[in-house]
């Protein structure tokens, strides 16, 4: 395990250190990284001046360890247009969009894991046709046209909830079903397969001719079985949540990172933009990586081998 | 009154369709306490599904349209799944073929044993643990105590069999279903799983149906057999007797088909020529009848009954006079 533990943070690492590089590869070769940087209009003195401000005048190779270097200090530059740290400002941002991002993953793996359940074990029936009509539509509906949807219904017209703006936890529940609901329905059907798949199995079989119930089986076995694909999947949808953020903070008026990150760009705040990429891809390694460690843990034939 | 007794599992005229067809049809035979009953046929011949059909444990597609199955009284056929329940692996267990396959890759053999004891006991952890402990040392699986710690992954393919022995008979059954428990392990090890399923025969009285294609595995370990073909059995007998006289030109040939010792190397081996009849072309007749080569006209229109011709012996053959010839190497 420990090995294996090891090698999964060597691959993390080599991970992160290619975002870095692509990021920096991106800013420096899509062109003239000082225009970027100035408002509309801005005299040539004061270009050239800026950029020998930020060194962008000297060879790539030193600036490219030059960039390696702050990171490794966190130094991540200073907003052009707050002229506050980048990272401050993104770090002011944070705690919103973590919690939209567990409330969303409340609701995917708290509504998704059981209907998935569900349409496994009632295979065939009413049941299961009824809750394919749920995932699909979560899965097919995109986020902005589902954020809009929440809001007229339980915002405008039943008037029971909050539409905008991060406040009470009840702020929380629409941007959290709207992020959630192509997550739940992804988890919903992931755990469907799993499950079917698993129940195929022989050892289930076995199992049956033990005396063991259906639910006995499920619970017992099958669960921990199909968990195994599941949380790889799991890792993969926080990353995929914090991508929707984006969408839904607009939607919501929710003041997290996917909101910042617009505003950013449009006010070509282009290192504020840069930390919330590195941000993003960082939280998109560390969850696989996550994933991995717990695949391990379930499976034994991964935890016990030397 | 006390024959009656002695016959742990009656399965009387069980017949099992798939899609119409009667992929088992009319099989009867009985086993008794402490008794191995062989069911050795082909793939396809419906032993398999006989031995599932036992246990409530047929697949979606196989009814069982007639017959009932008797453990020692009670009529099996009858009970809800819930009671059903309640009957397998306590006095009605089964293995099977792929014995690594059969057991729960996450769960350590210690917590598969014990679980099927505290499924059928309400007993706390500790008890069934030691019970656990008990059945691993039955089994012959030397240091327990680190084996009921361990996952099925670290356990060898005649291991995990022994351990699947020791689920199935944890709760003392009346009878075991063997369902080619050693097809799938090296030869060596066969002879060790089979000796060892002998002997818990011996000691506990359990009765024992053996399904099988293995000729060699009938001749070690069984006291009577059941020939299937198609479906149907085509002979029953105590084994010496089956061995000796086959009564059925498939027996026969079946025997005289497995390779002996005295057996000259890169001959051909003997073989029965054609092809089991698909299950939706089953007409009125024999279903051999094909492949016979001692069939005459009345094999094509009536089905030949069961007969018996010897005490205990009894064959599915209109022609049983013209056997004796075919079965050469055999006899």
């Amino acid at each position: 395990m420990a090995r294996y533990v090891a090698g999964r943070l060597l691959q993390a690492a080599i991970a992160v250190f290619g975002v870095l590089t692509i990021v920096f590869v991106v800013m420096r070769f899509s062109g003239d990284p000082t225009l970027l940087l100035v408002p509309e209009g801005a005299s040539q003195e004061y270009v050239d001046a800026l950029r020998v401000e930020l060194g962008f005048d000297r060879p790539v190779v030193v600036q490219y360890v030059d960039y390696l270097g702050d990171l490794l200090r966190l130094d991540f530059g200073v907003s052009v247009v707050q002229r506050i740290p980048a990272f401050d400002i993104v770090a002011a941002r944070i705690p919103y969009t973590v919690l939209l991002a567990a409330g969303a993953l409340f609701v995917a793996i708290g509504v998704g894991i059981p209907v998935g359940i569900a349409m496994a074990i009632r295979r065939g029936g009413w049941l299961e046709r009824a809750l394919a009509g749920v995932v699909l539509t979560g899965q097919s509906m995109p986020t902005f046209l589902s954020g809009i949807l929440l809001i007229l219904v339980f915002g405008v017209v039943l008037g029971w909830l909050p539409t905008s703006g991060a406040g009470d936890l009840d702020t929380l529940v629409l941007p959290s079903v709207a992020l959630g609901a192509l997550s739940m329905a992804t988890f919903a059907r992931m755990a469907r397969i799993a499950i079917v798949d698993e129940l195929g199995k022989d050892y289930v079989r076995a199992a049956r001719a033990r005396g063991l119930s259906l639910a006995g089986i499920v619970g017992r076995h099958v669960l921990r079985n199909a968990a195994i694909p599941v949380v790889t999947v799991a890792a993969l949808e926080i990353g995929n949540l914090l991508a929707g953020a984006v969408i839904v903070e607009t939607v919501f008026a929710w003041p997290g990172i996917g909101q910042l990150a617009i505003q950013s760009i449009q006010s070509r705040d282009f290192l504020v933009v840069q930390v919330i990429v590195l941000l993003i891809s960082f939280v998109y390694v560390a969850t696989s990586l996550l994933a991995d460690v717990a695949y391990g843990m379930l499976d034994p034939r991964i935890r016990l081998a030397r | 009154m006390s024959e009656a007794i002695a016959l742990a599992l009656v399965v009387e005229n069980l017949t099992i369709d798939i899609d119409g067809a009667s992929v088992v049809d009319g099989v009867s035979f009985a086993v008794e306490a402490g008794e191995v009953m062989a069911l050795v046929g082909e793939s396809g011949c419906g032993k398999s599904l006989t031995a599932f059909a036992l246990l409530g444990l047929l697949p979606d597609v196989a009814t069982i349209v007639e017959g009932r199955i008797t453990l020692d009284g009670l009529d099996l056929s009858s009970l809800s799944e819930r009671e059903m329940q309640r009957v397998r692996g306590n006095r009605l267990s089964i293995i099977f073929q792929e014995p690594t396959a059969s057991l729960d890759p996450l769960a350590t053999v210690g917590a598969q044993i014990a679980e099927a004891y505290t499924v059928h006991h309400g007993v706390g952890r500790s008890l069934a643990r030691a019970k656990a402990r008990d059945m691993l040392v039955a089994v012959g699986i030397p240091d327990p105590d680190r084996r009921l710690t361990q996952f099925p992954f670290e356990l060898s393919g005649g291991m995990c069999q022994r351990i699947m022995i020791a689920i199935a008979l944890i709760c003392a059954p009346r009878v075991l279903v063997a369902d080619e428990p050693t097809t799938a392990l090296d030869v060596t090890i066969q002879a060790q799983i089979l000796d060892l399923m002998k002997r818990l025969v011996a000691e506990r009285g359990t009765g024992i149906v053996l399904i099988t294609h293995d000729m060699g595995v009938v001749a070690t370990i069984a006291d009577r057999v059941a020939v299937m073909y198609a479906g149907r059995i085509a002979e029953i007998a105590p084994v010496e007797e089956l061995f000796a006289r086959p009564s059925h030109p498939y027996t026969a040939l079946l025997l005289a088909s497995v390779p002996g010792r005295d057996q000259p190397p890169k001959q051909p081996l003997a073989t029965i020529d054609g092809q089991v009849p698909a299950a939706d072309r089953l007409g009125e007749g024999c279903r051999f009848v094909d492949r016979c080569p001692v069939a005459g006209d009345r094999c094509r229109s009536e089905a030949p009954p069961l007969v018996e011709c010897a005490p205990g012996h009894r064959a599915a053959c209109w022609h049983r006079d013209r056997v004796a010839g075919l079965a050469g190497i055999a006899a």
